[in-house]
């Protein structure tokens, strides 16, 4: 199986790998100005220096700490709020047309308002995370809540459970699929964010650092700060990937 | 007109709690104006035109960047999905940059394109290629393969196979990808604008934020709101007129 695997990436790895070189020769030759490019081998060394020498830890961890907080409160009232729209209408009837008002302002756009608000540090970075993770979430809960087959609720009321045990052990599992599909949707946004709040309020993370290098023109070390983005970015999407599959293993409709 | 439901009380009430919270002064801060006079500086900004030439160049850069990636990620995936050797090939690549979070691509973009446009468009491109590349490469897959054999029956060839039964069966797929990519397209503008230049709508937000007028900035806000769920709005009318058949069959 794993003999298969490697065959499978192979030529990708391969192409990467061509790639690579081929940049390392046209930076080397002159054909791309080094002032835009550094060649990839000393992209590579300057990754190793920042990782070696430990450097990378403290802005990894301003940003991951900021996705991971700003993931957590926005996800948390997004599946509060859709269990809350989903279950009863009169709370769907309160709060749907706020939410459909608020729902198309790009949520980039509020970074300068929030920063009137919240000045420019860790306060104001979560919410902003936080905004753009709630309505992914909130907009796949409601759905979820809203799916629930009819004759298991009307069974469950059958066997005279209530409405908290209802909530808890049918309503919410099988939402769950849907709660978890927004989630992913809305780590990657909340990445996006974390980021570009870290660009506008100019104080650590790894989108900071990454502007900063850029308009100090240190060409090396920006580059490599992107490649721990990315790596970054890769990481958490699996992360997600592999609870999603851990937490659906029953459902294997779409394996 | 439907009657008024307790959440269109519920926007009202909020509205006006801020319109008193700023005029009474229980907020009192330079950074808290009125509803009003904010709706008062979105007209003023519109009547002057420093508004709507601003619309008009991000609406430029957003549309030139979602046909360059549109076209793009259409090209591509319909070659990932119908030579499978391009996707063993060039897959890992393209697995490679998608991960990267798109405001951390304007950095270096700004040193090989520089400010203006071209790095602008670049990056809205860019952004707008993977969810049309995804849904491309799904739409070409859940292609009957009866209509397939049936066209290689008919001894049509390859080429008119592609455009005449694959395209327009992962059309659907491809648009529900490109209405994905027009949200993130108007958001990965202004974002690109906020960064880097003094073009646009983005760069008038940050703009207004620095001069400490709140007013302006809050009816920029208010501006890509609308201007946000009018973009999606309309491309939903399109996409039911394009693909009708589509929605006829009940999907």
């Amino acid at each position: 199986m794993w003999g298969d695997r490697v065959r499978a990436v192979l030529p990708g790895v391969a192409v990467l790998a061509l790639l690579l070189a081929g940049l390392e020769w046209a930076v080397q030759a002159g054909l791309i100005r080094r002032v835009l490019l550094p060649p990839p081998s000393v992209i590579g060394a300057t990754l190793w220096d920042l990782l070696a020498s430990g450097a990378f830890v403290d802005p990894l961890l301003a940003t991951l700490q900021l996705v991971f907080a700003g993931f957590a409160i926005g996800s948390l009232i997004g599946v509060l709020l859709g269990t809350a729209m989903g279950w009863w209408p009169a709370a769907f009837r309160l709060f749907e047309p706020l939410v459909e008002l608020v729902r198309p302002v790009p949520k980039s756009a509020l970074v300068p308002p929030l920063m009137l608000f919240l000045g420019i540090g860790f306060t104001m970075k979560v919410t902003s995370v936080a905004l753009v993770v709630i309505f992914p979430v909130l907009l796949n809960t409601l759905q979820g809540v809203r799916g629930v087959d009819r004759v298991m609720l009307d069974a469950a009321r059958t066997h005279g459970w209530g409405s908290a045990h209802t909530l808890r052990h049918l309503v919410l599992p099988a939402a769950l699929p849907f709660v978890l599909a927004g989630m992913r949707i809305s780590l990657g946004l909340a990445l996006v964010l974390a980021v570009l709040a870290e660009m506008l309020a100019g104080e650590g993370g790894l989108g900071f650092l990454i502007l900063d290098m850029q308009r100090s023109f240190l060409i090396r070390q920006m580059y490599a700060w992107l490649v721990i983005l990315a790596v970054l970015g890769l990481v958490l999407n699996g992360i997600v990937a592999a609870l999603e599959r851990r937490a659906l293993h029953w459902q294997n409709r779409n394996p | 007109m439907r009657a008024p439901t307790s959440g269109t009380w519920l926007v009202l009430g909020l509205l006006a709690l801020w319109e008193a919270s700023a005029r009474f002064g229980w907020v009192d801060s330079p950074n808290w104006p009125p509803v009003t006079e904010v709706l008062r500086a979105l007209w003023q900004d519109s009547v002057t035109g420093e508004l709507p030439a601003r619309v008009g160049g991000s609406l430029y850069r957003m549309a030139a960047g979602l046909l360059a990636g549109g076209a793009a990620g259409v090209a591509v995936g319909l070659a990932f999905a119908l030579v499978p050797l391009t996707a063993r090939l060039f897959g890992l690549v393209v697995e490679a940059v998608r991960p990267i979070p798109i405001p951390a691509v304007i950095p270096p973009l700004v040193l090989f394109l520089g400010l203006d446009d071209p790095m602008k468009i670049t990056v809205v491109a860019l952004t707008v290629f993977f969810p049309v590349l995804t849904n491309t490469m799904q739409g070409v897959r859940a292609v009957e393969a009866e209509a397939l054999a049936m066209g290689r029956t008919f001894g049509i060839g390859p080429w008119r196979r592609a455009a005449c039964i694959v395209l327009p069966s992962c059309l659907p797929y491809t648009l529900a990808g490109l209405r994905v990519a027009l949200g993130l397209a108007l958001v990965v503008t202004v974002v690109a604008e906020m960064i880097a230049g003094e073009q646009g709508v983005g760069s008038y937000l940050v703009l207004m934020q620095f001069a400490g007028r709140a007013p302006e900035m809050y009816a920029t806000v208010l501006l890509l709101a609308g201007l946000g769920y009018a973009l999606n709005r309309g491309f939903v009318a399109l996409e039911h007129r394009a693909i009708h058949w589509w929605f006829a069959m009940g999907r």
